[in-house]
Formats: C-alpha cells, sequence, structure tokens
C-alpha cells in the first residue's frame, strides 16, 4: 500500500486517469445501465487499436528526447495504408500486405530519423514537413477516393473478436504494449532511452549511443503507424487516404495525457495506455449519448491541460 | 549573416518561381493575379507575424488558426446583427486580444510546455467553434466590412496599409525598445533572462496576448474577404504560419528572428498555391509541395551550413 502511495506521488497521472475513467464508468451505469455492454467495449477497444499502436511510436520519440515528437504519424498511416495497397496492384503477393505495410511505415519513420539525427533538424518542423508531404501524397496519388483491393483473408481477423475482445486489439496492441512495458522497464535499452531523455549530455559522456537510439526511435514509430495501417486496412476493407488525419494531435495528446513529459525521460507505456482508453471511451460514450463528437475534442483539450497543470503542481519528486 | 542569406535565397525563389508560372501560365503575369496573391496572403502574414514573435521567445503556439475562425464567428455574427461597420472592425482585435489573454493564462501562468498548453487549446477551441456555429456555416455576411478593408487610400487598400502598419510596429518594437531586447533576450535562454532581472513570465505573457491581436484583425480581414465562416475556418492557418516563419529563417529555438524573412516565406507560400493552380496542377498536390518546400529548405540549410564551418575550419587551419 505504502509502495502504491508512493507511486501515486512521483508520478500521479496513470492514478487520475483511472480516476476519470472510473467515474465515467459509474456515470453511465447510474444514467444508461444498458449500455455498459459486450458491444460497448468491443467497439471502445476496436477504435482503441489504431490510437494505441501510433501512441505507442509517440511515447517513444517523446521519450527519447532531444526534443523529439512526430507530427508525420497521421500522414505516415494514411501514405503506408495507400502504398501498400498500390504494391498489391503492382503485384505483390496479398500475403505480404502486413508487411508491405510494416516497410513503408518504416521507410517514412527513417525519413523523419534521417532529417532530424543525421542533418539535426528541428524534431517539430521536420516532421511538420514530412506531415505535408505524406499526408499530401496520399491524397494525392489517389486522387481522393479509397482504394478497395484489401485481400478478402485479412477481413475477418480486421473484423473478428474472442468475447468482447477484437482480434486486433489482442493479437497487436496488448503484445506490443507488453513488449514495450518491459523494454522500458527491465532493459539497458529502456534505462537508456529515459537516461538521454533525462540528461542528454550525461547520456552521451557514459557512453549511450544517443542519436542511433532517436534513429531507431523514428524508424520504430514509423513501423508501428504501417501496423496501424494495415490493422485500417483489415478492419474497413478499403484505403483511405484520410484514415490518419488528426491521429498526429489525438496521439501527441493520448501520450501527454499519460503523463509523458514533453521534453522526454519520465512516463510510462501504462499512462499511455490509460490515456488512449479514456479518450476513445469518451468518444464511444458521447456518440452513444448522441452528443456530437467534437464535444469530444474539447474535453480531451481540456483534460490535457489540467492533467498538465496538476502534473506541475502535485508531481514532486518527479524526474 | 546567415539571416541575410536566407532572405536573398527565398527572395530569389520568390522571383524565379513567378518567372517559371508567368512563362508557363498567361493568367499568372497579370497585375491582377499580383493582387490575388498579396490579398490571400494578408492573413497569413498577421498570424504569421505572431508566430514569429512567439518562435522568438522559444513558444510556439499550434492553436492561432481555430482561435482565428472562432473570432471570425464573433466578428461575422456583430455584423449579421447589423452593428455599425467600426465596432465590427475593432471586435476582431478586441475579441483577439482576449483569446490571446486565454492562451497567456493557460500557459504563461499554468506553467505548462507551450505546445502542450495550445494542443490542448486547439481541441477546446474547435469544440467552442463547433457551439458557436450549431453545426451551420455563417454564410452571406454582409458587404460592408468589405468595402472598410477594401477602401483605397494613397493607390494601395486600407488592409495593405493596416499589415504595414502592424509590422512597422513590431519593428520599432523589436529594435527600438527595451521590450523588444527583453524578448530576444527571452527567447535566448530564460535562466539567462531571468538573472538579468527581466520578468520573464511578463514578457512571454504579453507576447501571446499581442500574437492574439494580431490574429482578432487577421481575422477581421478573413470575414471581409471571404463574407463566410464554417466550421473548418482557418484550421491549416497555424501550421502554414509555422512552415513560413520557419521558412523565413526564424528558429524554433528563439532568440532570433527575422521579419522581412517572414513576409516572403509567407508571399512564396501563397505564390507557389496560387501559381500551381494556374499551371493546372491539382490543387491536392498543395500541401505535397508546402511539406516538400519546408524540407528541402532545412535540409539546404542543414548541409549549407556544415559546408560553410568546414571551409571556415580549414581556412583557419
Amino acid at each position: 500500500m505504502n509502495a502504491l502511495i508512493g507511486r501515486a506521488r512521483r508520478n500521479p497521472v496513470p492514478f487520475v486517469l483511472c480516476g476519470l475513467w472510473l467515474a465515467l464508468m459509474v456515470f453511465v451505469l447510474s444514467v444508461r445501465p444498458g449500455m455498459v455492454s459486450e458491444s460497448t467495449l468491443r467497439s471502445i477497444l476496436q477504435f482503441a487499436t489504431i490510437l494505441s499502436l501510433v501512441s505507442l511510436g509517440q511515447t517513444l520519440v517523446i521519450l527519447a528526447g532531444g526534443a523529439g515528437i512526430d507530427l508525420s504519424v497521421g500522414g505516415n498511416v494514411s501514405l503506408s495504408a495507400v502504398v501498400a495497397l498500390l504494391a498489391l496492384q503492382a503485384g505483390v503477393p496479398g500475403p505480404m500486405l502486413p508487411l508491405t505495410c510494416l516497410l513503408v511505415g518504416a521507410s517514412l519513420g527513417a525519413i523523419n530519423g534521417l532529417l532530424t539525427n543525421r542533418l539535426g533538424i528541428f524534431p517539430l518542423v521536420a516532421t511538420l514537413g514530412t506531415y505535408y508531404v505524406y499526408s499530401g501524397m496520399a491524397l494525392a496519388v489517389t486522387g481522393g477516393g479509397a482504394l478497395s483491393n484489401v485481400p478478402d483473408w485479412a477481413l475477418p481477423w480486421g473484423r473478428g473478436s474472442i468475447e468482447a475482445l477484437p482480434l486486433p486489439f489482442i493479437t497487436l496492441s496488448v503484445p506490443l504494449f507488453i513488449v514495450a512495458f518491459v523494454l522500458f522497464g527491465y532493459t539497458s535499452w529502456g534505462r537508456w532511452i529515459h537516461a538521454m531523455g533525462h540528461n542528454e549530455q550525461a547520456a552521451r559522456l557514459v557512453g549511450i549511443p544517443v542519436d542511433r537510439m532517436r534513429f531507431t526511435s523514428y524508424v520504430l514509430c514509423g513501423a508501428l503507424a504501417g501496423m496501424a495501417a494495415f490493422v485500417s486496412l483489415a478492419w474497413f476493407g478499403s484505403g483511405r487516404p484520410n484514415i490518419g488525419v488528426n491521429l498526429e494531435l489525438e496521439s501527441v495528446t493520448a501520450v501527454l495525457l499519460g503523463g509523458v513529459a514533453i521534453f522526454g525521460g519520465r512516463g510510462s507505456v501504462v499512462g499511455v495506455i490509460a490515456a488512449v482508453l479514456l479518450i476513445v471511451s469518451m468518444k464511444t460514450v458521447m456518440l452513444q449519448f448522441g452528443i456530437n463528437a467534437l464535444w469530444q475534442v474539447g474535453v480531451t483539450g481540456a483534460l490535457l491541460i489540467s492533467v498538465a497543470v496538476i502534473d506541475h503542481r502535485f508531481g514532486r519528486g518527479v524526474r | 549573416m546567415s539571416s541575410t542569406r536566407r532572405e536573398l535565397v527565398l527572395a530569389g525563389a520568390c522571383v524565379l518561381s513567378a518567372l517559371v508560372f508567368a512563362s508557363a501560365s498567361p493568367a499568372f503575369g497579370t497585375l491582377d493575379n499580383l493582387a490575388v496573391i498579396f490579398r490571400n496572403s494578408t492573413e497569413l502574414l498577421l498570424v504569421g507575424l505572431g508566430m514569429t514573435l512567439l518562435l522568438a521567445t522559444a513558444s510556439i503556439d499550434v492553436s492561432v488558426g481555430v482561435a482565428l475562425g472562432l473570432i471570425a464567428i464573433v466578428v461575422g455574427q456583430l455584423l449579421q446583427a447589423g452593428f455599425p461597420t467600426p465596432i465590427v472592425a475593432l471586435a476582431g482585435p478586441i475579441a483577439g486580444a482576449l483569446v490571446g489573454l486565454v492562451v497567456a493564462c493557460v500557459v504563461v501562468l499554468g506553467r505548462i510546455p507551450p505546445i502542450v498548453g495550445t494542443l490542448g487549446l486547439f481541441g477546446v477551441f474547435r469544440t467552442g467553434i463547433f457551439l458557436a456555429l450549431g453545426g451551420q456555416w455563417l454564410s452571406g455576411l454582409p458587404s460592408d466590412l468589405t468595402e472598410l478593408v477594401d477602401y483605397p487610400l494613397l493607390g494601395l487598400n486600407l488592409s495593405v496599409w493596416v499589415v504595414f502598419a502592424a509590422y512597422a510596429c513590431v519593428w520599432v518594437m523589436l529594435r527600438k525598445t527595451p521590450f523588444g531586447t527583453h524578448l530576444l533576450a527571452v527567447g535566448h535562454s530564460v535562466e539567462k533572462a531571468r538573472l538579468s532581472g527581466i520578468a520573464v513570465a511578463k514578457v512571454r505573457f504579453v507576447v501571446f496576448v499581442i500574437s492574439g491581436v494580431l490574429c482578432g484583425i487577421a481575422a477581421t480581414f478573413f470575414v471581409a474577404t471571404y463574407r463566410n465562416v464554417e466550421m473548418t475556418s482557418g484550421s491549416l492557418l497555424a501550421l502554414e504560419a509555422i512552415a513560413a516563419v520557419v521558412l523565413g529563417g526564424t528558429s524554433l529555438l528563439g532568440g532570433r528572428c527575422s521579419l522581412l524573412g517572414t513576409v516572403l516565406g509567407v508571399l512564396l507560400l501563397r505564390l507557389l498555391q496560387n501559381g500551381l493552380v494556374l499551371i493546372g496542377v491539382s490543387s491536392l498536390w498543395q500541401p505535397v509541395v508546402v511539406g516538400g518546400l519546408l524540407i528541402v529548405v532545412l535540409v539546404g540549410d542543414a548541409i549549407g551550413g556544415r559546408w560553410l564551418a568546414r571551409r571556415v575550419a580549414s581556412r583557419a587551419a
């Protein structure tokens, strides 16, 4: 118990988020009990899959410090989906679709890594530039229309579920978050990421390959965006060039809401997944109450601001 | 030094692309079209001026675009309600100052990083726009404001003079007043500025309010030009402004800014957007061109900077 209190004092954010989520559930249960059902849970987790994958990549980039941020994730998701389907049209065999998405996403991420690390361009502007290029290309190449040549075998996976748990969520998001949790918490690689985000100078002096690891974080972020693209294809059954719109803002919001410090060095994937679930739950509950989804944008924004202020005021001893 | 180089490169790029477009499309090189380009630039010029000051203090505001949409609704509704034109015209900057005050309170008083705070406000303002419009467009607004903004004065429209005046005021403030020096000092190093006795929070607060006022004027021009406001009005403007200001050579790290660079950056963006449409490139390609230009300039800057540094080093040896 004492350990829990100590944890809460050091990093209050995940606890605040869980409290808010419980409050939301209690509210829904008391107002409309029938809504807390398997199908609601399924649609929450379905929507959460894409955002959770993208947010995980964003977490990695922001944690690694050096003012790292990836504004191009949304464009990356759209472009990966479009390019992978075009590759299929050009003769790449259908079963290669997931791998193609992954590779395209990782290459787009590698471009970000090159710009920010090799050429030393400030990440916010470099990825702002690639955001324009990636999202613009996805629209321009397709002329704005959707591509529909998603192979049939992908749909049962993308739309299937075990009880209330959608397959993409339990086969991709859950394992990847567990891997990330272990990686960040229990390996030297994770310690390095935190160390370089916390104090770059010191990290370099003790011999951590800072530039190489930051480059890797952008590539991984891109690869995760590519996976999110595949999930969207398998779920919707078509490749829409605007599928990634707003994902950059949503993912940055989820990451910061999850208690990751914007300058890197502090944060946990537990907070991030909690934030993703809170955001998506709010969205779903509002939709079912017939409230316009734009309300959720404002509530998320206000939440982000309040969490940042609370974190600054009460998150003493945080590093 | 390097800032002058950047301005020359940008001016060259403007002239070069103008020549290319003019030879490809007879409609481009006309005086009317140049007037259209400038007119399309006015809002971005004003928002970009505010963004230049923000970046110079190592701040940023990703919510200015939606803030413009929100203020435009206020202006539009006053216009529709039939208030006298001067009052409507003044309502823009006043509403802008209030919005700037809100942003400043959140970011400076709340002591949270500007990117986090303004990202949150981006969402809040979007919902604000949705509530104010109720899902409908504000359209078919009366033309009174348009007549005022286009009022010819010494051969130029009133809006052009307002943009000139705004840049002149900011230039004087930066170069000739202690506040301008403080502003750049805060952007250079918050620690050093604080140790020198500069009221850092006050400076940052005022810059957000100035940016808000400029955004308010831009919103007035927006209403006057388009005479309608919709849900997505202005939503791209913040990113465009950041792109234009960075193109102009202002550093995101603060402490350094170029007003002329911002003007040239904005004009280059708008010139390219106008020219590409005229030579028949689908407007879907526009963001690709904007982003590509930004990346090319930044990469050129990075490689050129290294090359120069190596040359200086080899000369010294």
